[in-house]
C-alpha cells in the first residue's frame, strides 16, 4: 500500500524498490509464455514503465503486488504470442498467394518456433473432418478449392470448416498458453 | 539466453534500462495523476472560498468559542483581516518597511480586538472585502516581485502560496474549534503547498539552527504530493541520507507547527535521528 502511494508520489527510490522486489516474478511469468529472453525483457520493461506512468491502475483490493504485476505481464506475453499466430497465419496465407512478405527478426522466428509448436499440437485435436482441411489448406499450401477438391467436399464447406477450425484453435491456444505461464 | 527462467538472476543490464526508460516516460518527483496546475494566485483565492464557506456554516454562537491563542473564532476571523491588511501595505508601498518588520502577531491585534461585540456578519464581511482586496491587487502583479511582510521577504507568488496554507491551517482551528471535520485543500491547491513546504526546508533547518548536513529525499503521499530531494544544513561534513514518506496534507500541518514530527507518523529510512531533527526542524517558519 505504501508503495504504490510512494510510486504515485513520484517516488523513484520506490521504483527501483519495486523493481527488485517483483522484476524476477515478472520476468518469469513472461518468460514462461515467450520462452525467449529478449521478448521476456521486452515484457518486464512495459509492465515497469506502464506502472511508473500510471501507478494509480493499481487496486490493492485486487490482489498484491506481485500477483498484479504477474497477470500484467502474462497477458502481455499472451497478446504477444496471439499477435505472432496471427502473423503466422497472414504469412502462410500471403505465401499461397504469392504475396511478398518481410523477414522475421531472430527473436520473432524464436517465438513463431515456440506457437507453431503450440499450434501443431492444438491441430491434432481438432474432429477429424477439421483436421484434414487445416492440414490440407495450411500445412501443405494448397487452396480452398484444391483443399476441398482433395477432400471430396464442396469449397464452401471447406472454408466453413476452416473458420470454424480456427475459431476452436484460437480457443485451445488461449487457454495452453494460459496453463502454461 | 534461452531456456529455463527458473534462476532468480536477471539479465545484465536489465534493471538499469527499465529504469531509465521508466523515468524517460515520467520524471522522478512528479505525482501521477498530476492535479491540474493553478496559479498562486489562484490557490489562494480558492483557500479563500474555502474559508469564507466554512465560516457561514458557523452558529452566531461558535464565533465565541475559544480557537488560538487568546483568541475567539471572531478574533481569530479579525487577526486574519489584519494579516490582509498589512499585506496590502506591502504590495501597495503605503507603510512599507515598517510592515516588513511588524510581528505577525502584534500588528495584526488590533484587528483582532476590535471583532469583540461585533455582530458575526460584520466580521466575516471585513475578512471577505480585504481577501478580496488581495487578490485584486495580485491579479495584474509581477508573481516573481519580492514582498517583503511579517519579517518574511519572498516572491509574490511564494507568498501567497503561504498566505494560501495560513488561511487553511486557521480554518482547521475554527473547524476544531467548533467540532466540524477537518478539510483538506484541494489538490491542485495542496501541490503548491507541499512545493513550498518542501522547498523552504533548507530555510527553516537555518531558522531551526539544524547545522549537521542532510540529503532528505522526501515523498509526500496523497493527492497533491510530490517527491522532493532537498540539501539541509550549513555544516561542510558529509550528508547524512534519509527518506522521509509521509502525507501530504500532514506534513502541511507539521510545517504549520500543528502537529509534530511524532504525530506525522512518517515512514523514515535512513538516519533516524536525523530525520528526527529535519521534522523538528520543518515547522521553524510557522507563523500562527
Amino acid at each position: 500500500m505504501l508503495l504504490a502511494a510512494r510510486l504515485a508520489a513520484g517516488d523513484d527510490y520506490a521504483l527501483a524498490e519495486v523493481f527488485d522486489r517483483f522484476a524476477p516474478d515478472v520476468y518469469r511469468a513472461a518468460f514462461l509464455v515467450l520462452r525467449n529472453d529478449a521478448a521476456a525483457q521486452d515484457i518486464v520493461q512495459d509492465v515497469f514503465v506502464e506502472l511508473w506512468r500510471h501507478p494509480d491502475r493499481y487496486d490493492p483490493a485486487l490482489g498484491t503486488f506481485p500477483t498484479y504485476l504477474t497477470v500484467i505481464a502474462r497477458r502481455r506475453a499472451v497478446d504477444v504470442v496471439r499477435s505472432e499466430v496471427r502473423r503466422v497465419v497472414r504469412q502462410e496465407r500471403s505465401c499461397r498467394t504469392g504475396a511478398a512478405d518481410s523477414s522475421p527478426s531472430p527473436s520473432e522466428e524464436v517465438i513463431a518456433s515456440h506457437v507453431a509448436d503450440a499450434v501443431r499440437a492444438a491441430v491434432r485435436l481438432l474432429p477429424d473432418s477439421q483436421r484434414r482441411i487445416v492440414e490440407l489448406a495450411y500445412f501443405c499450401g494448397l487452396t480452398f478449392r484444391e483443399a476441398a477438391n482433395v477432400a471430396g467436399i464442396p469449397e464452401g464447406t471447406a472454408k466453413s470448416r476452416v473458420r470454424l477450425a480456427l475459431a476452436k484453435l484460437e480457443a485451445m491456444l488461449d487457454a495452453s498458453l494460459l496453463e502454461s505461464s | 539466453m534461452t531456456g529455463d527462467a527458473g534462476g532468480q538472476a536477471l539479465p545484465a543490464g536489465l534493471r538499469e534500462r527499465v529504469l531509465s526508460a521508466s523515468l524517460q516516460a515520467r520524471a522522478a518527483g512528479r505525482p501521477e495523476p498530476a492535479p491540474a496546475e493553478i496559479s498562486p494566485a489562484e490557490a489562494f483565492s480558492r483557500t479563500a472560498d474555502a474559508f469564507h464557506f466554512t465560516l457561514g456554516l458557523l452558529s452566531e454562537g461558535q464565533w465565541a468559542a475559544h480557537a488560538l491563542r487568546d483568541l475567539d473564532v471572531q478574533g481569530l476571523v479579525g487577526h486574519l483581516t489584519g494579516v490582509e491588511e498589512d499585506v496590502h501595505r506591502s504590495l501597495t508601498g503605503d507603510g512599507d518597511p515598517e510592515v516588513a518588520a511588524a510581528s505577525h502577531v502584534g500588528s495584526t491585534q488590533l484587528a483582532a480586538d476590535r471583532q469583540a461585540g461585533r455582530p458575526a456578519a460584520l466580521t466575516r464581511a471585513e475578512w471577505r472585502r480585504a481577501a478580496d482586496r488581495t487578490i485584486e491587487l495580485v491579479r495584474t502583479a509581477d508573481p516573481s516581485a519580492e514582498v517583503a511582510v511579517h519579517g518574511m521577504r519572498f516572491p509574490l507568488g511564494l507568498l501567497l502560496i503561504i498566505r494560501a496554507l495560513e488561511i487553511w491551517v486557521h480554518e482547521n482551528d475554527i473547524r476544531e474549534a467548533v467540532g466540524l471535520p477537518p478539510s483538506a485543500p484541494e489538490p491542485s491547491t495542496l501541490s503548491l503547498m507541499t512545493g513550498a513546504a518542501a522547498n523552504l526546508l533548507p530555510q527553516a533547518a537555518i531558522r531551526a539552527s539544524l547545522d549537521d548536513p542532510v540529503q532528505v529525499h522526501l515523498v509526500l503521499t496523497g493527492p497533491g504530493g510530490g517527491t522532493w530531494d532537498v540539501a539541509v544544513g550549513q555544516s561542510p561534513s558529509a550528508p547524512a541520507a534519509v527518506t522521509i514518506v509521509a502525507d501530504a496534507v500532514g506534513f502541511c500541518r507539521l510545517a504549520a507547527n500543528r502537529i509534530t514530527g511524532a504525530e506525522l507518523d512518517p515512514y523514515i529510512t535512513g538516519d533516524q535521528d536525523r530525520a528526527t531533527a529535519v521534522l523538528a526542524a520543518a515547522s521553524a517558519l510557522a507563523l500562527d
